[in-house]
């Protein structure tokens, strides 16, 4: 559900964009700081609560972690990963949610003029309303999160709790994290907030830590502090996250090109007419005596 | 004092001929597409604008009027996929109807390059046309394909959580390369059975052509069926 006091910086599918630049607003991110998640899952339990999505059964996948993937009805999951480094154990969580891109794949994967909005401010949301279902959005993106509400038929995920933001709150999650390692403010701050820790990561030892602010969709509306940014995969992360080259291409080229295909074939259909006209039957068509001689 | 129109006796024998027999003369027409065949064609094209017209308004929102046509968006995404797949399946007995008459002589090869030119300019040697030229053929199979194209990759947009990513961008472009094609292919179908070839597009509502239609446009047909030079 699209939020009438937010101005809407991008919509899906549509003809013209949207009218933004009238007011001013910053960008806002939320903070993760995977090196103090102990894994708790408040931030699970008070997305839930927030967002009134019905309780799941969690499922045991071998490890610490509640489900498998995200799913339509839980948006918010820590993801648990076990890994051997320089010969100790290191148990890695990382929240998994939409990371709100500034160039969102999955908007420009949508073919519902509005169902997904990206916001001034840099959420991106699905305006359940105008949304058809159709999984596009799956396919437009690089983390694997929008999923297939299969009672609504409709999309969902992460709001980045637009209702909260938008009224000066933070995300249900953020306010219920107890080690601090959620923070909600402009993406100005957050950054410099996920610098800071970096370089007391990196005094501490972890020389490849980095903050997760990838630059290949515009960098995100959630920047992520990795203790080992070397290996993002360990995280569940991709390396270098783009919009999918099919989908760019798809839009961008083939539709433009396909649109002027079908409007010169019709416009080659009418020339023809004029240059040649009809294959006229010659004479009278019901007398065999005017038959054309061949 | 009113004109009354005559009855063509001819003209109404031939069309009860049609309904079950086609290459046969009757009078001064010639069967050219017996009621099955018809049925059949217009089958593939209901289904086929019903696939476009809620297809197109998902492809670009350009077209997004379209959706107005069946009660919006929604319905359009619920109704394309079974539109499409009725139209894949028509398309299918279609191909099976007309193959028959669709093997390709060897020298209709031509008909991919200088010789469909040559026809779109009335210029050029028809006396060999049998009962299709070699571009309708050529569309024939094209289409057919088409068809499959749609069908494998359409299913794949249906379930698109069942297939891999690559499988899904793979289809996505398939799907609109073929329609594009298709729709441009279905364009110029339509052109020449109607505004191009006056008494084509009779052949495929009453099934009957007239003789001199069929000597100017499928000479060796024309032969075939009269028994004439």
């Amino acid at each position: 559900m699209s939020v009438q006091s937010l101005e809407i910086r991008r919509s899906s599918a549509s003809v013209w964009g949207s009218p933004s630049g009238m007011r001013s607003v910053p960008t806002v991110a939320k903070y993760i700081d995977t090196s103090t998640c102990i894994g708790c899952k408040a931030c699970e339990v008070a997305c839930q609560e927030w967002n009134d999505l019905p309780p799941l059964s969690t499922q045991q996948v071998g490890t610490y972690q509640t489900m498998p993937t995200l799913d339509a009805g839980f948006w918010n999951l820590i993801r648990f990963d076990e890994r051997e480094v320089e010969g100790g154990l290191m148990w890695l969580m990382r929240k998994d949610q939409c990371m709100h891109c500034a160039e969102p794949g999955c908007l420009e994967a949508c073919p519902a003029p509005g169902a997904i909005v990206q916001y001034a401010n840099g959420i991106v949301d699905v305006n359940q309303d105008n949304c058809i279902g159709c999984g596009y959005c799956e396919t437009g993106c690089p983390f694997d999160v929008p999923k297939f509400h299969a009672k609504t038929g409709k999309m969902a995920k992460c709001t980045l709790c637009v209702d909260r933001s938008s009224v000066g709150l933070e995300p249900a999650c953020v306010k219920a994290c107890p080690t601090g390692c959620l923070h909600f403010g402009t993406k100005e701050d957050m950054v410099a907030l996920g610098s800071l820790r970096v370089d007391q990561l990196k005094k501490g030892g972890f020389t490849t830590a980095a903050l997760y602010d990838p630059q290949g969709v515009g960098g995100t509306s959630v920047v992520t502090v990795l203790a080992h940014a070397d290996h993002p995969e360990w995280y569940g992360l991709p390396r270098d996250p783009h919009v999918p080259l099919g989908v760019r291409f798809w839009k961008n080229i083939l539709r433009p090109v396909g649109l002027l295909a079908i409007a010169g074939a019709f416009v080659a259909a009418v020339g023809h007419y004029f240059n040649f006209g009809a294959k006229q039957v010659q004479g009278s068509a019901d007398s065999e005596t005017n038959l054309p001689q061949v | 004092m009113s004109a009354v129109p005559i009855r063509d006796r001819a003209l109404d024998d031939a069309v009860t001929v049609a309904r079950d027999r086609e290459d046969v003369a009757v009078g001064n027409e010639i069967v050219r597409h017996r009621l099955s065949s018809r049925l059949i064609h217009w089958s593939v094209a209901l289904s086929f604008f019903v696939s476009v017209l809620t297809g197109m308004p998902i492809w670009t929102p350009f077209f997004r009027w379209m959706a107005d046509l069946f009660g919006g968006l929604s319905v359009c995404r619920f109704i394309h996929p079974w539109a499409g797949i009725v139209f894949t399946v028509i398309s299918t007995v279609q191909f099976f109807h007309w193959l028959g008459d669709m093997k390709l002589e060897p020298n209709e090869k031509d008909w991919l390059g200088p010789r469909a030119w040559k026809y779109l300019k009335y210029q050029g040697d028809d006396s060999e046309v049998g009962k299709y030229n070699g571009g309708q053929k050529l569309f024939f199979f094209a289409v057919s394909l088409g068809a499959l194209g749609l069908l494998v990759s359409g299913v794949v947009m249906w379930y698109p959580l069942s297939f891999s990513q690559l499988v899904r961008e793979l289809s996505i472009l398939l799907h609109d390369v073929t329609f594009i094609l298709f729709s441009a292919a279905i364009i110029w179908h339509i052109y020449l059975g109607t505004a191009a070839e006056p008494g084509t597009f009779g052949s495929m509502v009453r099934g009957t052509v007239t003789k001199a239609w069929a000597r100017l446009h499928h000479p060796r047909w024309y032969r075939e069926v009269t028994g004439q030079k």
